[in-house]
């Protein structure tokens, strides 16, 4: 590479300048800013919006923004013969959905996540009915806050997706992340509440059926506040639920 | 997930079995029974700890069992605000690597993401702040110490979980951060420089500049560090006492009492209970436990009341290992210790 030597040249690498804001001098003991802690940023859902796929749904919470399609059932391709249907979930962020740029390129968090999405899925699907087939999932991630808030929302818009196209499931999978900052249980954490937090919480279950699928927790939490994490999410997922089944109903009007 | 391929009778018979009353098992254990365990510490002389796992080694002819080996290996690495990843007190990477005579079913791909899912949780866990130890970092905003946690799986013979977490605690107990010194540059104060007046000479003196009460700065004044020649390997790392241990729960399918699940699986048990609870727990001296992850795997339904009792029910065996594993650790940290002194007295 021919560097002109002559011309000022600008440093080989550039980054951001990185600004204090105002969440980073939250101290323990400050009440959440913008919302109580037992509110969820508001959710918007809509099935149908990719139209090539068999079923899909967009979501949108806050500054997350997830676009799901669904492909199948249709056969499965080199692989030796199946008794059960697979689900197979493939998530990608897109290059500018984070502060640092993402290399568009397989990396680790992506698999961490579809492997949670999955998690939350599987037992939703009644993946029996399906031998030799596969389902699809494609997952990408817009605009991402927080990993916490992708794994659920991710979840949610799977979960519409696949009623969208029409799969038998045993009931709609909702999903909703918790995290204890200082005492307190604070319901869908953004970001920079995550990093605040002392460990965070994803629970995945079917309200229509009460049952649980997944429950997803990191970091340091006492077992009473993992289970009073655990409530608070059901709770939400209740009212998740009826969302995401109006978006359905909406969508099956038209 | 790992099964190896298990025919439906099989399937069907090891789990009436685990639900009948009493619960009988292929190896005539009780549903929260352990195989033996076996630890050694200092296995690796490069690492700076390091620890070998074994769970359910047949007794007659000391082979099989789930095989773990973890070494944790410290790196000197450059703190910049900028492009790099070295941070400011260290950091910590964990990889778990299973090699492929442990999984001779498993596809390469397969194995990779196997392989990818148990660093992920692995890493979630041990890296996160919560745990993090006060002594990686060697100077503030120039060097840290990374540590690399690297668990190998030798062989699978079910409860990898478990086994993992198991050899990542005692290796993490064995690591020995090494101490170090800063190093910094000062000038010599020159004889005369006293009697120079000021507007003479037009140098700035670093030690002037420091002394001005406009200068709020405050100025690291270590540039690099060396590494002290002491007797001994250096500091375990901090609230080492802190690193959890990992307990999974086999929940058979079918099993509607609250209670039915049962512990250290084998690799057929494995396959014909696809649902399974992680827990991990850590139990600090003086107040309540803490869970550090919680993870539900494989498909199938729980209750949260299910779950309620599960992981009160997982606090109490995960407290038994955790005795257990603290006893041996002292253990060998005598044996290296002191009883290796003797011996080499007596000689």
């Amino acid at each position: 590479m021919a560097l002109d030597r002559r011309r000022i040249n600008g440093p080989e690498e550039s980054f951001p300048p990185i600004f204090d804001s105002d969440a980073l001098q939250w101290k323990v003991g400050d009440a959440r800013k913008d919302r109580s802690p037992a509110d969820i940023r508001p959710i918007f859902l809509q099935p149908g919006l990719i139209s090539q796929a068999n079923g899909s749904a967009y979501i949108e919470t806050a500054k997350t923004k997830i676009a799901c399609a669904v492909y199948g059932p249709r056969q499965s391709k080199n692989t030796a013969y199946s008794e059960m249907g697979r689900l197979n979930v493939e998530v990608k962020f897109t290059p500018f959905s984070c502060i640092r740029r993402r290399a568009p390129m397989r990396d680790a968090e992506d698999r961490s996540i579809a492997v949670a999405i999955h998690q939350a899925l599987v037992s939703s699907v009644r993946l029996e009915l399906l031998p030799k087939s596969t389902i699809d999932i494609f997952v990408t991630i817009i605009e991402s806050d927080g990993l916490d808030g992708c794994v659920a929302s991710g979840s949610v818009a799977a979960s519409t997706a696949l009623a969208d196209a029409g799969i038998e499931l045993l009931g709609l999978v909702t999903s909703c992340a918790a995290s204890v900052v200082g005492k307190e249980i604070w319901l869908d954490p953004t970001e920079e509440e995550g990093r605040l937090s002392k460990g965070t919480l994803v629970l995945s279950c079917m309200p229509a059926l009460k049952k649980v699928t997944s429950v997803w927790q990191t970091g340091e939490m006492k077992v009473a506040e993992a289970l009073g994490c655990m409530d608070a999410c059901q709770e939400k997922c209740t009212e998740i639920h009826s969302v995401v089944a109006q978006a359905l109903l909406e969508s099956a009007k038209i | 997930m790992t099964s190896i391929s298990t025919s439906k009778a099989e399937i069907s018979y090891i789990q009436s079995g685990l639900l009948s009353t009493p619960p009988l098992r292929a190896d005539g254990r009780g549903l929260h029974d352990f195989r033996t365990i076996s630890l050694e510490t200092g296995v690796a002389p490069l690492a700076n700890g390091s620890a070998h796992l074994n769970i359910g080694k047949n007794p007659h002819d000391g082979g099989g069992g789930t095989e773990v080996l973890a070494a944790a290996k410290l790196e000197v690495e450059n703190v910049d605000l900028g492009g790099g990843e070295g941070v400011d007190g260290g950091r910590i990477v964990c990889t778990v690597s299973c090699s492929p005579s442990a999984y001779p079913h498993l596809s390469a791909p397969a194995l990779d993401d196997l392989q990818h899912d148990m660093s992920t949780l692995l890493h979630q866990t041990l890296a996160h702040p919560s745990l993090h130890p006060p002594n990686l970092g060697i100077l503030t905003g120039k060097k840290s110490w990374l540590l690399n946690l690297d668990c190998v799986v030798l062989a699978d013979a079910g409860n990898t979980y478990d086994a993992l977490f198991m050899a990542a605690r005692a290796a993490l107990w064995d690591c020995k951060v090494p101490r170090t010194r800063a190093v910094e540059y000062k000038a010599a104060a020159a004889p005369g420089a006293q009697a120079v007046e000021s507007g003479e000479m037009d140098v700035d003196h670093d030690a002037e500049a420091q002394q001005s009460g406009f200068d709020t700065r405050s100025i690291a004044r270590a540039v690099d560090f060396e590494l002290p020649d002491y007797w001994d390997e250096g500091k375990v790392l901090g609230g080492r006492e802190r690193w959890p241990v990992c307990v999974t729960l086999n929940v058979p399918p079918g099993s509607k009492g609250p209670l039915v699940h049962y512990l250290d699986a084998i690799p057929q048990e494995e396959a014909a209970t696809p649902l399974r609870l992680l827990l991990v727990f850590s139990f600090p001296p003086a107040s309540s436990p803490n869970l550090q992850a919680m993870r539900v795997l494989g498909s199938g339904e729980l209750e949260s009341d299910q779950i309620r009792d599960f992981v009160a029910n997982g606090e109490k065996h995960a407290h038994k290992i955790w005795d257990a594993l603290n006893g041996k650790l002292k253990e060998e940290d005598h044996r290296r210790g002191q009883k290796a002194r003797d011996r080499f007295a007596r000689r």
